[in-house]
């Protein structure tokens, strides 16, 4: 069995990286979290009829549940998205042995299947199937429903896994599906067509026709073989990055950053290593998606009454992106980091420029998300309160953490088997980051001055804007002080 | 042993390889040099099947590679540095090799044995990873994970580079074994036409993707070479 070499080998490569052993502390915190997400979610699915019968007295618990399964499942879908990364495998070192192609691919695609996220609604579904629907209808149709859910879990995450490996790939196609989304989503919202009622209706039927389980198999085969079929059109290693003739792009000679001299050097560089790099690029197509995230909250009635919960996002909106370049701008150079110590005379400029960056992706973002002004000015001064957050704190504390990275990036390796993109580990330790206005805001929410908390959320901002030179001083100071490390884990 | 018809590559619209009709026999010494970007390294991926043809075959023992898998039972290669998994121990990576390749643990330890000397025990029982090796062991380690199976074809890419004298002796020494077996073929290329003129009977000089001379050795051959790249 090769699969068991495979496994074998990530599991070592998994535990002999400098990065694991250095990140076992925030590796506990995961387990911790994960744990505590298992207790809640079984403790919901022991109670769930009970929960159930409270919230909607007259109603049938079985429908309701039935309705809101395709929100779920959309949910779901947005959670992976941005939460589970990509299994990847060193093909390189396996294509000239005797080993089936196939079998590589097959690993490949087929290895998402154990990931956690698969598992975890089993917690509240297997109660839920047994307690409720199996006395009012039959085990029979209990175990048929619940197959059919699990089944479509996996297909959610073949899926996703899809569209993630697309992205880099081809970034318009994972834009239309998520503006068929967008457009659902919308339609949903203003009445046009409802979910809810689709998806009772579908999930009913399977209740009524076993039969129809035949549908959640062929769906789950499908999305199988759409990540196979992908993996196995691209395993010559060289093809992915070099298939088109590569026109050269017009970036080195922006006419404006020639007149900033060495910094609109560095800018300009930078700009030109995250558009002629695919793993970069598809980061920049990426942002819609977190533009739009304000569209699944500011909206909704029922995230209303959570005031504190907009700063979540607004800072997710307006610094997703920054925080994104800032998080690897050290790592994204990488290949050449020890070029960058040897011959850039003035490093504290570097920083500057990365900075000057970083707040102008913030800016841009924030810009953008102006139109949000529709929803009320209240949205619009959190948008821009969080913005100045982003901007005068967030960037130097994402630039403290940054300078910790030592995790070589190897750009240039074709992204299809190698993905090192955003998992649950990176946000999880980005959280601090993002709860810390929300725990500043609170005690002011408290005594009834929403305004006033949200206002001092942007003071603190400019506060950090005023002394930016003293903060870039000391970000370079802590950059000059971990250079060697940096440096000894990007050779790696 | 090995057929090449009319195989290409291109990139971007650049043809990097051109080779029309070519055959290497079967118990051949087969060098290849040319400057770089000549496409030593490009030929060699296309016959491990590595990268994808954009016109023409190459067969080994009438297969085409990408094919069938069957060349890979008796084919032992090291490019570069991507084929070793450098997160494992080189025993692991011995261990690994010797699973798939379905030797027994005897076959492994008689490895060892031979590969005693070459090994210069610089790479067994160090309990170091293969990436914190330094480069030349690494090297060590991937030729002698090419030569593990005792394979009928043998492919090297730059073999030398980065060996120690005493290494690149010793490799010689194993590569004039192999040119006097008449079932083993063996394919290398090298920056070093010395060397390369040691070890093969027949020699190929390879520029712009195309072969441009294809000698048998003899005691003339390196100067011809070295007249040729003297320009």
């Amino acid at each position: 069995m090769i699969y068991k070499w495979f496994l074998l080998h990530q599991w070592r490569e998994m535990k002999r990286s400098s990065i694991w052993q250095r990140n076992i502390a925030l590796n506990i915190v995961l387990g911790l979290l994960i744990g505590i997400m298992l207790l809640y979610l079984l403790v919901l699915g022991l109670f769930i009829d009970k929960i159930l019968a409270e919230l909607y007295p007259d109603g049938d618990p079985v429908k309701i549940f039935n309705g809101i399964l395709f929100y779920y499942f959309g949910f779901e879908f947005f959670l992976r998205f941005f939460m589970q990364s990509l299994p990847t495998l060193n093909i390189e070192s396996y294509l000239h042995l005797p080993i089936k192609k196939s079998s590589i691919v097959h690993y490949v695609a087929a290895k998402s299947v154990f990931m956690i996220g698969n598992y975890l609604s089993w917690l509240v579904m297997v109660p839920f199937a047994f307690k409720v629907i199996a006395p009012a209808y039959s085990t029979n149709t209990a175990v048929v429903w619940l197959a059919s859910f699990v089944l479509l879990v996996f297909t959610i995450n073949f899926f996703t896994t899809y569209v993630k490996r697309q992205l880099v790939n081809k970034p318009s196609i994972v834009g239309v599906f998520g503006l068929v989304l967008i457009a659902l989503v919308l339609l949903d919202y203003f009445g046009v067509l409802s979910l809810s009622a689709a998806s009772t209706f579908a999930f009913g039927q399977i209740l009524l026709h076993h039969e129809l389980i035949v549908l959640p198999i062929v769906l789950v085969i499908l999305s199988y073989l759409l990540n196979y079929w992908f993996l196995k059109s691209r395993l010559y290693p060289d093809e992915v990055t070099v298939k088109k003739k590569q026109k050269q792009d017009s970036l080195a000679d922006i006419k404006y950053l020639k007149t900033l001299g060495l910094t609109g050097q560095l800018i300009s560089l930078d700009l030109r290593l995250i558009w002629r790099h695919k793993r970069t690029r598809s980061i920049v197509f990426m942002a819609p998606l977190f533009l739009l995230y304000g569209l699944f909250f500011y909206p909704n009635p029922a995230y209303q009454k959570m005031y504190p919960m907009f700063i979540f996002v607004g800072i997710f909106m307006t610094g997703g992106m920054m925080l994104n370049y800032i998080n690897y701008c050290f790592s994204y150079e990488s290949n050449y980091f020890d070029n960058i110590l040897v011959n850039y005379k003035d490093l504290e400029r570097y920083i500057r420029t990365k900075y000057i960056l970083g707040i102008s992706i913030a800016t841009a973002c924030y810009i953008l998300t102006i139109p949000y002004i529709f929803f009320g000015t209240d949205i619009f001064l959190i948008n821009t309160m969080t913005y100045l957050y982003n901007i005068g704190f967030l960037s130097f504390v994402l630039f403290y953490v940054a300078t910790f990275s030592k995790k070589r990036m190897d750009l240039s390796k074709g992204a299809t088997f190698n993905y090192q993109g955003m998992g649950a580990s990176h946000w999880l330790s980005m959280l601090p980051a993002f709860l810390l206005p929300v725990l500043i805001f609170l005690p002011f929410n408290f005594m009834g001055y929403k305004t006033g908390g949200m206002l001092f959320i942007g003071a603190l901002g400019v506060a950090g804007l005023l002394f930016s030179r003293l903060m870039i001083a000391f970000v370079y100071k802590q950059f000059m002080k971990r250079r060697y490390e940096m440096a000894e884990g990007f050779r790696e | 042993m090995i057929q090449v018809n009319n195989l290409t590559k291109q990139y971007a619209g650049v043809k990097v390889l051109d080779i029309e009709n070519f055959t290497i026999n079967k118990g051949e010494s087969f060098g290849l040099v040319g400057n770089n970007g000549a496409g030593k390294t490009t030929f060699f991926r296309l016959i491990l099947d590595l990268i994808r043809a954009s016109s023409g075959t190459v067969l080994i023992n009438y297969e085409a590679v990408n094919k069938s898998i069957s060349w890979k039972m008796i084919t032992g290669s090291y490019l570069d540095q991507r084929f070793l998994i450098d997160y494992l121990t080189p025993e692991e990576y011995f261990e690994f090799l010797s699973n798939v390749h379905g030797l027994s643990k005897g076959d492994l330890e008689k490895f060892y044995s031979d590969f005693a000397t070459f090994f210069n025990d610089e790479i067994l029982g160090k309990k170091k990873y293969i990436r914190d090796l330094s480069k030349g062991n690494q090297q060590k380690v991937g030729i002698a994970a090419a030569l593990m199976t005792k394979p009928e074809l043998l492919i090297l890419d730059e073999p030398f580079n980065g060996l120690d004298p005493s290494t690149q002796i010793r490799l010689k020494n194993i590569l004039n074994e192999k040119k006097n077996d008449p079932n083993v073929t063996v394919l290398v290329s090298s920056h070093d036409l010395k060397h390369v003129t040691d070890v093969c009977g027949r020699i190929a000089v390879l520029d712009k993707g195309r072969i441009i001379h294809d000698i048998t050795t003899s005691k003339d051959t390196l100067v011809e070479l070295e007249n040729y790249f003297a320009v």
